[in-house]
């Protein structure tokens, strides 16, 4: 089976700050690291490989600084690494992302299956997944808690809220991973060097025949216009009396009185 | 005459209820395009009358899709519907529940639609026909004003329990109610399912409680847990916790309030022994009245507090059941 797991690398923290003045993040400091889910989508990828036999091919698009991400892949267990680095794919809104991640799924082609994490832990939309499933015209299971493969094919369990699906879904398709599904572990300091004896691969929009009008901000519907702090809500505070008993009785002639209680 | 903007909401369901947040968005909606036709689209198997919940909170119109094949139906599926329907129609807005299953279909449609989509958003408001979106990033350490300017319909998710959902008055129910019985939908790849089941949850999940007692490190000792659980039965409440109370086994991250946690919106909220740290107070910006009892003057939750106690939580919670009591008594 070929297996192509998507990896995006985010900050180290999510600790950013604003700077006072210019309202724009201070980015300093902020090492990189691969989107913790995505270790669990590399590690169901390397099960299902280890069940079936085949390929894992971790792809990422991003500067190539990206390599952090992809080396932490190959430390895992993949078998090879492709980066998707251009200019031409700077400012990518999750619209564009997908489609040069599904231009570079149908290159390395013949693809059975196409791991992502759940979402991304900074700009947290998940959905690059659903939308690279979409432009490859392939079903999705999103959420995945549980995956096995049995004599009939793929299945897996999603929660939709209080319910859990049991699917079984068709191949080739895309599939999003959640902390549920498997334990990573931590890495072992060979594997890490292993992981940086690799070579990796790059690809620009060229090697996509992709569409410029497709890539980076010009393939982008959104805008990010304004970036703020966060509001919490300041209320005059009304102060009950120190004594338990007091105060008690405070409370609750006011909130009788609001149709609280 | 040019043709009035159409805000659509999907109507999600489950188990045969509507999801709340659909209602939420429909009282949302109408707050802030009051200009604007703000429409459900609803899709459900024939036998179902989910219309009924929606009209109740004023939708303009209500669109229905109702036909024998959507009664099991995949994601992908109810993209190419709902994309037939945007299509044909051309709504300025379209918004979903950013649930589990408004997170699969939304991307989906916008990948079809090749349109803008921002997920998770906190609020929304229009700059005539621009919807602006506002949501976090970074864990809620930031937020960010997302537009959409020049390609439609405007997409976006909404996190659950964000906005209130109002019934309206009886003249104001939506009388239009538009149902389709004969789409037709090209046959693609998509999952089967196997098998569904209702995994039990505590009767009322702390996102729908109305009334919450929260307990922070300042009450986590026995007998404060013990006092609130007392205090939660006469309330009718749900209890909360913040994350470092998650260490003690009888918390799981399903009680635990914050960012890392579940998004609360109850009518009354008890904070006792709460510092008030931001990820704790994201969680809590859609509570309508929040009662703080901190022993330390300083603590930033009484910035949040509509009646604030500066003393011992226990002694508060105590004093609070025995009150409790005698009313009831
Ligand atoms: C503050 C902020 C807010 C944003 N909000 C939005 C928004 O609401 N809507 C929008 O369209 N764009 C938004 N963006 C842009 C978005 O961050 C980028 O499009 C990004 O490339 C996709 O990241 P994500 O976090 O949305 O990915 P997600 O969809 O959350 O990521 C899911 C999975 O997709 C894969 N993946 C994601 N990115 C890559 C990659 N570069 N390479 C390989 N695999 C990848 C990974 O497997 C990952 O686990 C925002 C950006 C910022 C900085
Ligand atoms: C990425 C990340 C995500 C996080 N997510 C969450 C989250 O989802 N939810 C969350 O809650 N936290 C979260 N946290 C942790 C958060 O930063 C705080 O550490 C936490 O909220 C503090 O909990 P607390 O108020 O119970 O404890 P403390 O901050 O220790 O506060 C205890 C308070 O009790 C008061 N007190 C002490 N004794 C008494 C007494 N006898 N009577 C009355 N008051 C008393 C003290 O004055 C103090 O204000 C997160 C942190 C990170 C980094």
């Amino acid at each position: 089976m070929k297996i192509v797991v998507c990896l995006k690398q985010v900050p180290e923290t999510n600790q950013v700050k604003l700077d006072p003045v210019t309202h724009n993040l201070i980015r300093q400091g902020l090492a990189g690291r691969i989107n913790p889910f995505d270790r669990h989508a590399v590690q169901a990828a390397l099960d299902l490989k280890a069940q079936v036999g085949g390929e894992v091919i971790v792809l990422s698009m991003g500067p190539n600084d990206n390599e952090y991400c992809l080396r932490e892949g190959l430390a895992m267990g993949a078998d090879r690494a492709i980066l998707l680095s251009a200019r031409a794919f700077a400012g990518s809104d999750t619209l564009a992302t997908g489609y040069t991640l599904s231009q570079a799924i149908r290159k390395i082609g013949a693809v059975d299956l196409a791991f992502f994490g759940r979402q991304a832990v900074d700009a947290d939309t998940g959905q690059v997944g659903p939308i690279v499933a979409e432009f490859l015209g392939w079903p999705q299971l999103t959420l995945a808690s549980q995956l096995t493969w049995t004599d009939q094919g793929l299945q897996g369990v999603r929660r939709l809220g209080a319910l859990a699906q049991t699917l079984a879904v068709p191949l080739p398709a895309v599939v999003t991973a959640t902390r549920e599904l498997n334990d990573p572990g931590y890495l072992q300091p060979r594997q890490i060097k292993a992981g940086f004896q690799q070579p990796i691969l790059t690809w620009n929009e060229v090697d996509l025949e992709a569409d410029p009008a497709r890539l980076g901000v010009a393939g982008s519907p959104t805008v990010v216009r304004k970036i703020l702090a966060p509001q919490t809500k300041t209320v005059p505070t009304q102060y009950l009396n120190p004594d338990p008993q007091a105060a008690v009785a405070e409370l609750l002639t006011a909130l009788q009185a609001k149709n609280l209680l | 005459m040019t043709k009035i903007p159409e805000v659509w909401i999907f109507a999600e369901h489950q188990q045969n209820q509507i999801e709340p947040t659909v209602l939420q968005l429909i009282s949302k909606a109408q707050a802030i395009a009051p200009t604007f036709k703000v429409v459900a689209v609803l899709l459900e198997a024939p036998d179902q009358q989910l219309e009924q919940t929606l009209a109740a909170y004023g939708p303009d119109q209500i669109l229905a899709v109702k036909q024998s094949q959507l009664e099991q139906v995949a994601d992908v599926e109810q993209a190419m519907i709902l994309q037939q329907l945007v299509q044909a129609r051309q709504p300025n807005s379209f918004l979903f529940g950013a649930t589990a299953l408004g997170r699969s279909l939304a991307p989906r449609l916008q990948a079809k639609l090749q349109t803008g989509l921002t997920a998770d958003c906190l609020d929304l408001y229009f700059e005539d026909e621009l919807l602006v979106q506002v949501k976090p990033s970074y864990g809620d350490n930031i937020m960010c004003e997302i537009t959409c300017p020049e390609r439609r319909p405007q997409m976006a998710t909404v996190r659950p329990n964000t906005f209130a959902a109002v019934p309206v008055e009886a003249d104001q129910v939506c009388q239009e109610i538009e149902v389709l019985t004969d789409l037709t939908w090209p046959k693609v790849a998509h999952f089967d399912i196997l098998n569904e089941q209702v995994i039990p949850t505590p009767p009322a999940s702390l996102a729908q409680a109305d009334r919450i007692v929260a307990l922070g490190r300042g009450a986590a000792d026995p007998a404060s847990v013990a006092t609130a659980r007392q205090l939660t039965a006469a309330l009718n409440a749900q209890l909360g916790v913040t994350r470092p109370l998650t260490d003690d086994p009888q918390f799981a991250v399903s009680n635990q309030i914050g960012q890392s946690g579940q998004t609360v919106a109850p009518e009354l909220l008890f904070c006792c022994g709460i510092s008030g740290a931001v990820q704790f107070l994201t969680g809590i910006t859609q509570a309508q009245t929040v009662v703080a009892i901190n022993s330390d003057a300083q603590a930033a939750i009484f910035g949040v507090a509509d009646y604030g106690f500066v003393g011992d939580a226990k002694a508060f919670m105590t004093a609070l059941n025995h009150a409790l009591l005698a009313k009831n008594a």
